[in-house]
């Protein structure tokens, strides 16, 4: 975890260790969860606790690596990410506890793919060596030293929870809808069959899917708007056409058209989940494929 | 525009003038779907390409400039045909409705009462006012109704989201219509002139500070400027990194800066010395005494050699300012490139003579951006309108709610309609609970 900042042993051990921990309890949740789906509900409320006490960990871990690179860390792919998934959690863990123990099952969609996006941070640059996520602790370049910083960060991370809570309610919709054009396969296997049970009804998972989506569209605007306004005190211009700028709009697009055929043309079911599925996709590229496969000024990104 | 209609029985509706036709279809949500649609579908296309590539040949292009302004009018048009009936639905709403019309509302409930008192919709009125909506009684076709709203104001959510985009486009067109954007700079004693903007810019100091994680970092650099326009200041000031000079809606920005060595040249035959001359980056300096030029590859002000054996700077300290330079030829041809260090004078050997070279001095340089957008204000309304719009449209759920008393059921019908549909069913399990709790059941 080499870096330009000198690091007290002792805190890099306790941000090394809060890191291990929260990963190894949000794989507990995912866990948790599962189990739950399937017919087991006394591990729903488990796997809910479960996953309070990793965001608590989180938290602490987010505390540390601020006090460790003295700044706020929301800087590169590592601490990026972190803030990304402690974010998607957190949303999560507000809607189910205003929810209630209802919405047990969209945590059984929703923490594989946090854990998703926990192996990009630690198990997929050890498997490719092409991907490299530096923990190092580096100081901000000049460039990231605004004020606006914390806002287009906080606003971007905000917006990704809810698109990914949104992607993971269009799955549970596409695995509800998918078991109930099989009704050979829930008799046969009463496993199944559980599974098919606790997933809510494709109506309430589109409300659910149409709310968080709102939830990250509203954020995501946020987003390209501070980057502009950032953009024109660091660079001198709002938009430059740079491709992260593109892909954020991209996807702001993608979500527009969902909202509005929602709205205004009605659109329900398989053509408003598929809509979200783009979005989605259009976010992680925005993340990802953006870092990895083009250039552009957002390097630090 | 009204259809005209003569109401007579098996009569089609007359056809809608051509004119308006094409103004439905100009204002539609399938246009703007498909031209947004299109637009992404484009920006995806552009990203594969290199980014100045894509903004000479997409972007900017005359098709691209032309969807854009397509997508505009099809807001607009949409702004204005929705503004008229949003503006009734806030300020007249329809509050008298026939029972069939509450039966077919997204949800509707009739709730059977034992017991039905003098005057059944007292209850109902109090219980939509207990769920937080504004109540009023109307005389319907079929009798009373009571009718109850509450976040009204929620409609006018997709008109401001709206016109702020409008605002936010008008005003980057406003800006690149009256703006522009050059470049300028220079070392502490120069200026530069921006015609553009009718003035000239001194440059008095150029200072460096390394972060406190130390000189490997890379530093700020804060440069002081001088603006004036015919002799007289009208601006004076700092500028660093995010800290722009503004005025008249132009902006100097800090862009990047430069090394600057200082070179003396001297004749070994004559003894003749030139300089100092302060040099950029690939400057090159015309000698005259030997008819070729010194070319300035880089400045490296923490000299090393990399594993390649290349020249590299270990930090931005300026521990071993080395300078990396070439002799060049009137016709092109080139001497091997050398090295130069502070304060060492080096002799070389050329076609022409030999020449000495000395570094003597350095200093910094900044590069700005400078850039005026008149659009600026628009865009800053344009962008709080349009949290703002997203907010009202999203988060402050319009709900109305009627309620009506059938005598001979004994039932009461409640029908509501909201874009917040688990909030209205929520409601109406409340309004429910309380019609029930007044009517003693």
């Amino acid at each position: 975890m080499g870096g330009l900042i000198q690091v007290d042993p002792t805190n890099l051990m306790i941000e090394k260790t809060l890191f291990t921990l929260s990963c190894l309890i949000y794989l507990l949740a995912a866990v948790g969860y599962t189990v739950n789906v399937f017919g087991k509900k006394e591990w729903g409320g488990f796997a809910a606790n479960t996953l309070r006490v990793a965001l608590l960990v989180h938290t602490g871990f987010l505390v540390m690596r601020a006090v460790n690179v003295s700044r706020v860390p929301f800087v590169g792919h590592y601490e990026f990410g972190n803030l990304f998934i402690w974010a998607t959690v957190l949303v999560y863990v507000w809607t189910e506890w205003r929810l209630k123990d209802k919405y047990h099952a969209v945590g059984a969609f929703l923490m594989p793919v946090v854990v998703a996006y926990i192996a990009y941070l630690t198990v997929i640059p050890a498997l490719f060596a092409r991907i490299t996520v530096s923990s190092a602790h580096n100081p901000l370049p000049p460039v990231l030293q605004s004020f606006w910083l914390k806002f287009h960060v906080s606003s971007s991370v905000m917006g990704y929870a809810g698109f990914s809570l949104a992607f993971a309610t269009a799955l549970m919709w596409l695995a509800r809808t998918g078991l109930e054009s099989r009704p050979d396969l829930l008799k046969a296997s009463p496993f199944i069959n559980k599974l098919a049970v606790s997933l809510p009804r494709q109506k309430t998972l589109e409300e659910y899917m149409y709310r968080a989506s709102v939830f990250g569209f509203l954020f995501q605007t946020v987003m390209i708007i501070t980057g502009a306004i950032w953009a024109d005190a660091s660079w001198g211009r709002y938009w430059g056409w740079d491709p992260k700028e593109m892909w954020s709009l991209i996807t702001w697009f993608v979500f527009a058209v969902y909202l509005h055929a929602r709205f205004t043309r009605g659109w329900h079911g398989k053509r408003t989940v598929m809509l979200v599925m783009v979005g989605w996709v259009t976010m992680m590229f925005t993340w990802l494929g953006v870092a990895w496969l083009l250039s552009g000024i957002h390097s630090f990104g | 525009m009204v259809r005209e209609n003569t109401g007579l029985p098996g009569q089609p509706d007359a056809p809608e003038s051509p004119l308006r036709q094409i103004l439905k279809f100009l204002s539609s949500m399938q246009l703007g779907i498909i031209l947004l649609l299109l637009l992404a579908a484009i920006s995806v296309y552009a990203t594969t390409k290199e980014m100045n590539v894509a903004i000479g040949s997409i972007y900017t292009s005359w098709w691209f400039v032309g969807i854009m302004a397509f997508t505009a009018l099809n807001l607009f048009l949409c702004t204005v045909e929705r503004a008229g009936p949003i503006w009734r639905q806030v300020f007249k709403p329809s509050r008298a409705v026939t029972v069939e019309a509450i039966k077919r509302m997204p949800s509707h409930r009739a709730i059977k009462v034992s017991r039905v008192g003098s005057d059944p919709l007292e209850a109902a009125a109090g219980a939509l006012a207990v769920g937080g909506l504004r109540v009023s009684t109307q005389e319907g076709p079929d009798g009373t109704v009571v009718f109850g709203e509450a976040g009204r104001f929620g409609h006018f959510g997709s008109l401001i989201t709206h016109i702020s985009i409008l605002l936010i486009l008008l005003g980057a067109m406003y800006g690149a219509l009256t703006g522009f954007e050059t470049r300028g700079g220079g070392y502490a004693g120069e200026s530069f002139n921006v015609p553009e903007g009718r003035f000239q810019a001194a440059i008095s100091k150029v200072t460096m500070e390394y972060m406190p994680e130390g000189p490997q970092v890379r530093p700020r650099v804060i440069s002081e400027v001088t603006v004036t326009r015919d002799g007289r200041v009208i601006k004076q000031g700092k500028i660093a990194i995010n800290e722009p000079l503004r005025f008249e809606g132009i902006s100097i920005y800090h862009s990047t800066f430069l090394w600057v060595p200082h070179l003396t040249i001297t004749n070994p035959d004559t003894g003749r010395t030139e300089g100092p001359v302060k040099l950029y980056d690939h400057d090159r300096y015309f000698y005259r005494d030997r008819e070729l030029y010194i070319h300035t590859l880089a400045f490296f002000p923490d000299f090393t050699m990399n594993h390649q054996g290349m020249p590299t700077s270990r930090s931005y300290a300026t521990n071993r300012p080395v300078l990396a330079y070439q002799v060049v030829y009137p016709g092109g041809t080139k001497e091997p490139w050398g090295l130069l260090e502070l304060n060492k004078p080096l002799t070389v050997e050329t076609k022409n003579g030999p020449l000495e070279l000395t570094m003597v001095g350095f200093e910094n340089a900044a590069v700005y951006s400078i850039s005026r957008n008149l659009g600026r204000p628009w865009l800053f309304t344009g962008s709080v309108l349009l949290i703002l719009g997203l907010y009202m449209s999203f988060f402050l759920f319009p709900r109305q709610v009627y309620a009506a008393f059938d005598a001979k059921s004994t039932s009461y019908l409640v029908g509501g309609r909201s874009r917040n549909k688990l909030g209205l069913e929520q409601l109406m399990d409340r309004i429910e609970e309380e019609i029930r709790k007044r009517k003693g059941e």
